[in-house]
């Protein structure tokens, strides 16, 4: 129990400094951003509650938003995400899963582990565009910034799993 | 009761949720509310120094170039030093009240301080830069801030180490300008979209000027001196109403690679700012 807190502890500092030092950067064609870090909401363990859930994903936006100059935005977006984390999961846990699992390409199999990812992200990118943008009067924008956003971070989470699962 | 308590306890994640999103919703709103900033922003010391750390190590990378324009700029400062110098001298030959009068003038202008750029964001309607000077150094609120190429915004609020600049590419930055070889003077506004334009808002008609005119900061505010590069008018088109012109304006400063600025401070400011407050109040 200690040693997983620690773990997670340590993953969520890393994820943190990864994201504000190496990722906030990247604004490829001034629409997309890679958002790394909810990776970490993804990838929580299926039996941890929704309260639990909440609060990691809140912590996790806050932070990110103090380095970001953007208070508010990164913590709303995410924490918006750690809600409907887990009906989602629900519904892509297949039958003959175990009782309790982290949801990857292992246990979840590749295809359902993409399809569950993508949706978790456009859901995030979505609510963080309209909330930085503070209107929905530019669809199109916001259409790109999300698919293009979204991509670029299914790239990076595709990469994740794929030398994670390996081991 | 029983069920009422029950169907709480039951759905707890529901009032978490709303109350965590209740928080981030404060945040958002009073983003633009100047004291909450501080709280939250890169010139708070532990994002501050965490980037400064960071920007040591970035440092490295550009340093070649880095080096090139410097020795340029080297270059340019050391002509005008003998340029002054030359000037100093016919002025000696002239008369002594002359000299007099033309170093008293030097002492009651602008002073000029180095800094680093930390933190940097290009991608935001509002964006803003960081740097490594703060109230420690003598740099406050409302200090120019500019690179060897141009002008690159006005410091917005400083800590005790380090200060957030208001650069051009913010949607409530606003910088006097004057188009180079005519009089008439306007304000430089950014839309929000292109990183490398900028616009000069209601331009008389009457002013002449042409395509690739040069601007400059007019020198009538107290934050900047005057004829400070901004950039070259690209194009030009008529404003909604039809009485203004609205100026496209290419920016000498490329904001995704600029490093070192300089921050200046007037002398006379206070006094400027006192005395036209003054009339304000009256």
């Amino acid at each position: 129990m200690t040693k997983n807190t620690l773990i997670r502890f340590r993953n969520f500092v890393l994820l943190v400094l990864v994201q504000v030092l190496i990722f906030s950067r990247i604004h490829l064609f001034g629409y997309a951003t890679a958002c790394i870090y909810i990776i970490f909401i993804i990838k929580l363990p299926r039996h941890t509650t929704r309260n639990e859930l909440l609060i990691w994903s809140f912590l996790f936006g806050l932070c990110v938003d103090m380095f970001c100059n953007t208070p508010g935005i990164n913590a709303a977006a995410a924490t918006l995400l750690g809600f409907v984390r887990n009906p989602l999961l629900s519904a892509f846990a297949h039958k003959g899963i175990p009782d309790d699992f982290i949801p990857g390409a292992r246990s979840l199999k590749w295809s359902r582990y993409i399809v569950y990812s993508v949706l978790c992200t456009s859901i995030f990118f979505t609510a963080l565009f309209i909330l930085e943008a503070f209107t929905v009067a530019n669809p199109l924008m916001l259409l790109i910034s999300v698919v293009s956003s979204t991509l670029l971070t299914m790239l990076f989470t595709i990469v994740t799993e794929f030398f994670s699962s390996r081991q | 009761m029983q069920t009422i308590l029950n169907f709480l306890i039951k759905h707890n994640h529901w009032f978490l949720f709303t109350l965590l999103e209740g928080i981030s919703f404060v945040l958002i709103v009073s983003f633009n509310n100047y004291q909450s900033a501080v709280m939250f922003t890169s010139a708070n010391n532990v994002a501050g120094n965490i980037y400064s750390a960071i920007t040591d190590v970035d440092s490295y990378f550009s340093l070649k170039s880095e080096n090139e324009i410097l020795t340029e700029h080297n270059r340019t400062l050391l002509e005008e030093l003998e340029q002054t110098r030359n000037e100093l001298n016919t002025l000696k030959d002239n008369n002594l009240l002359a000299v007099h009068e033309f170093t008293r003038n030097k002492a009651d202008g602008f002073y000029y301080k180095s800094a680093r750029i930390v933190n940097n964001s290009l991608n935001k309607t509002d964006n803003y830069i960081t740097i490594d000077k703060g109230i420690n150094d003598g740099v406050h609120e409302e200090m120019g801030v500019f690179s060897e190429k141009g002008v690159v915004g006005i410091i917005y609020q400083s800590s005790a180490n380090y200060s957030i600049v208001l650069p051009l590419l913010n949607g409530k930055s606003k910088v006097n300008c004057r188009v180079k070889g005519s009089n008439s003077f306007c304000a430089l506004q950014w839309d929000g979209n292109d990183t490398r334009y900028s616009y000069l808002v209601d331009l008389p008609r009457y002013a002449a000027f042409e395509m690739g005119d040069t601007v400059v900061t007019s020198g009538f505010s107290s934050i900047f001196p005057a004829d400070i590069p901004v950039g070259r008018i690209q194009n030009l088109e008529e404003s909604e109403d039809g009485l203004f012109y609205r100026a496209k304006v290419e920016l000498f400063v490329d904001f995704s690679a600029v490093s070192n600025v300089f921050i200046v401070g007037s002398n006379g400011k206070n006094e400027q700012d006192e005395l036209e407050k003054s009339l304000e109040e009256k």
